[in-house]
């Protein structure tokens, strides 16, 4: 349905207007276009111009139509004698002036169409069999180039995940850090350092912070660095439980899940950015998809990498891989139901393939004896009362 | 805000008087100098609205910079003074109302209430033209300042016009933008040298710049570093 009121917003073409253009509301009657200037062209303007304005009226007997503008799908309306024009390119305008017209308008519109179709029909056929060639060329090099960006990621030197993870670590609200010699940072950083010499790349720069807060999380930044809040450390029945998160996380590290992640949601531009190296671009590409979290919400395939990586590296410190499942079981039954705090577990689904899967893993890592870790969670978890 | 436009028409620099929270947003890399009571923000976003990274990476294809810099004046009688990367003139355009179409590198600085966005101008043109595929659509109300390769000039369409490719700055919403052959006959057009040519069609303002950069970067090329 069309409203009889509407507005269009567009503007008008007339010698009375200084600069010759003026924004304009425009409306359509049953018998006349009536345009008035908009109130963002009148705030520009001085007072004394403002009064000297008349309001423009095309009647639409007389109206004649064209189509162009840079979108091509502007529309101006002309008066007979050629010097008044009211354009416009919001949607529903044409169609309201071929109802107000009975039709007469459409019926010009649509001869107007097919004549600009007309004159560029042979050169557009020659430009057309071009452009097809280039296009075909330009899909076989986009998926090259998309193939290519797995393999350049390790080319990328470790250098470039540690830049991407210190910016993403300036996005970090840090306000509500523990101090490095608060149990609790001792503690992880305890666990971390002894996960490191079993990580994929033993020579990563781990780092871990601790940050208070309810939130029940955990992340690894492209580089090493983590962050552990308190609310998971809270909720840890054991030194193993926690040791199994931070294997996890520093496998996405490792694995390089956050570079893939960037590569992937910026597609071409990042990986064209990585073939030819153009860092700077790179690293602002990496600071932008910190800001919004990209970094840290991996698909399903990095997760189960994730996990059966940290499994790997659990395994060979001697610790029970599959107390990652225990943390997954233990968040899951106590508080299934408020998944607002329960971010590591909601940005971590499908617990049940999960648990399976590494369970599958670890009977093929072999028997071994686990150990337990010999670090005191209730002195930290008293420390953060 | 106040400005002015300094050393033209060969070397321009546009410098602004700003008052407190007056703000300018700028393409990164074109500030000079500034008083110390201004801050700079750098985002994907433009000020008024939305934006990130999809803005930002299209931008990319414009030949702008993934990032803005908005500066904003924290105290009165602050100046700003900003230039464009190439050697050549800067203009001031009032968008009053409707849009702004300009080629990737012209595109200089705007007012905070300007949207930024990039536009698709097509396979085509890109591919036959030499233009960029996607040009930057400048939409709202405020202040707009474009730089050019050599000197700048303004042409009021009305009717047809035709302009080399690599010449275009800017254009009005108002102008329809095709690509054609100069002369009768595709070959012959080759042969002139001048190939395809833009031709614009309609009412409104158009600006042009004196030299071109593609046929500057095919003479210095090789010495120069890329972007
Ligand atoms: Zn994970």
């Amino acid at each position: 349905m069309l409203d009889p009121n509407q507005q269009f917003r567009g503007g008008v073409f007339h010698h009375s207007i200084p600069d010759g253009r003026i924004g304009a509301e425009i409306r359509i009657t049953p018998s006349e276009i009536i345009a008035e200037p908009s109130a963002e062209a009148l705030s520009a303007m001085d007072p004394s111009e403002v009064a000297r304005l008349p309001r423009w009226v095309i009647p639409l007997s007389e109206c004649q139509v064209d189509l162009g503008g840079a979108s091509g799908r502007m529309v101006f309306c002309r008066n007979k004698e050629r010097d008044l024009t009211i354009f416009c390119e919001e949607r529903g305008f044409a169609a309201m002036l071929g109802d107000r017209s009975g039709g007469r308008i459409s019926e010009q519109l649509h001869l107007v169409r097919e004549r600009q179709a007309g004159e560029n029909h042979r050169f557009r056929f020659w430009l057309a069999v071009g452009a097809a060639g280039t296009l075909l060329f330009g899909v076989i090099g986009y998926y090259s180039v998309l193939a290519a960006a797995r393999f350049a990621i390790a080319a990328v030197p470790i250098s470039m995940d540690e830049k991407i993870g210190s910016m993403a670590m300036q996005t970090i609200e840090k306000e509500k850090k523990l101090s490095a010699d608060h149990p609790a940072t001792k503690f992880t950083t305890e666990i971390v350092d002894r996960l490191k010499p079993h990580a994929a790349i033993p020579e990563m720069n781990f780092k871990v912070i601790v940050i208070d807060s309810s939130e029940v999380n955990a992340f690894a930044l492209p580089g090493g660095q983590m962050v552990v809040y308190t609310g998971l450390l809270k909720k840890a029945e054991s030194g193993e439980q926690i040791a199994g998160v931070l294997a996890h996380e520093m496998s996405h590290a490792t694995l390089r899940h956050g570079l893939q992640r960037v590569s992937q949601s910026l597609g071409i531009v990042a990986a064209i950015q990585f073939l030819i190296g153009d860092a700077g671009g790179l690293l602002a590409l990496g600071s932008q998809a910190a800001q919004t979290s990209i970094l840290t919400s991996y698909s399903r395939q990095s997760e189960t990498e994730a996990d059966l990586e940290g499994a790997r590296m659990l395994h060979e410190a001697g610790l029970d891989p599959e107390s990652i499942s225990e943390f997954f079981d233990k968040l899951k039954k106590e508080d299934g139901d408020i998944p607002g705090v329960l971010v590591w577990v909601s940005s971590h689904p499908l617990h049940e393939q999960r648990i399976e899967s590494i369970a599958k893993f670890k009977s093929t890592l072999g028997k071994k004896e686990y150990s337990s870790l010999d670090l005191d969670l209730e002195t930290v978890k008293k420390s953060l009362e | 805000m106040q400005y002015d436009l300094v050393c033209r028409p060969a070397s321009t620099a546009v410098r602004f008087a700003l008052d407190a929270g007056d703000s300018i947003t700028c393409e990164v890399g074109a500030m000079i100098a500034m008083s110390s009571g201004i801050t700079v923000e750098t985002t994907s976003k433009s000020r008024g609205g939305g934006g990130g990274i999809m803005k930002g990476i299209k931008r990319m294809f414009t030949g702008e910079n993934f990032f803005l810099n908005h500066f904003t004046a924290q105290q009165s009688n602050q100046t700003l003074l900003i230039g464009p990367t190439m050697i050549g003139d800067c203009i001031h355009h009032p968008l009053r109302s409707g849009s702004m179409v300009v080629q990737g590198s012209s595109w200089l600085a705007s007012s905070s209430s300007i949207d930024i966005d990039a536009t698709w101008r097509g396979f085509t043109s890109a591919i036959f033209s030499g233009e960029s595929m996607f040009w930057v659509k400048c939409l709202g109300t405020g202040d707009l300042f474009l730089s050019s390769y050599g000197a700048i000039y303004p042409i009021q369409v009305d009717g047809e016009y035709t302009v080399d490719t690599g010449h275009i700055v800017a254009f009005e919403d108002t102008l329809q933008f095709k690509i054609g052959k100069a002369g009768k006959s595709l070959v012959g057009s080759f042969l002139g040298g001048e190939g395809l040519v833009c031709k614009f069609q309609g009412q409104g303002k158009l600006y042009c710049q004196s030299h071109n950069p593609p046929s500057l970067g095919k003479l210095l090329g090789p010495k120069l570093k890329p972007r």
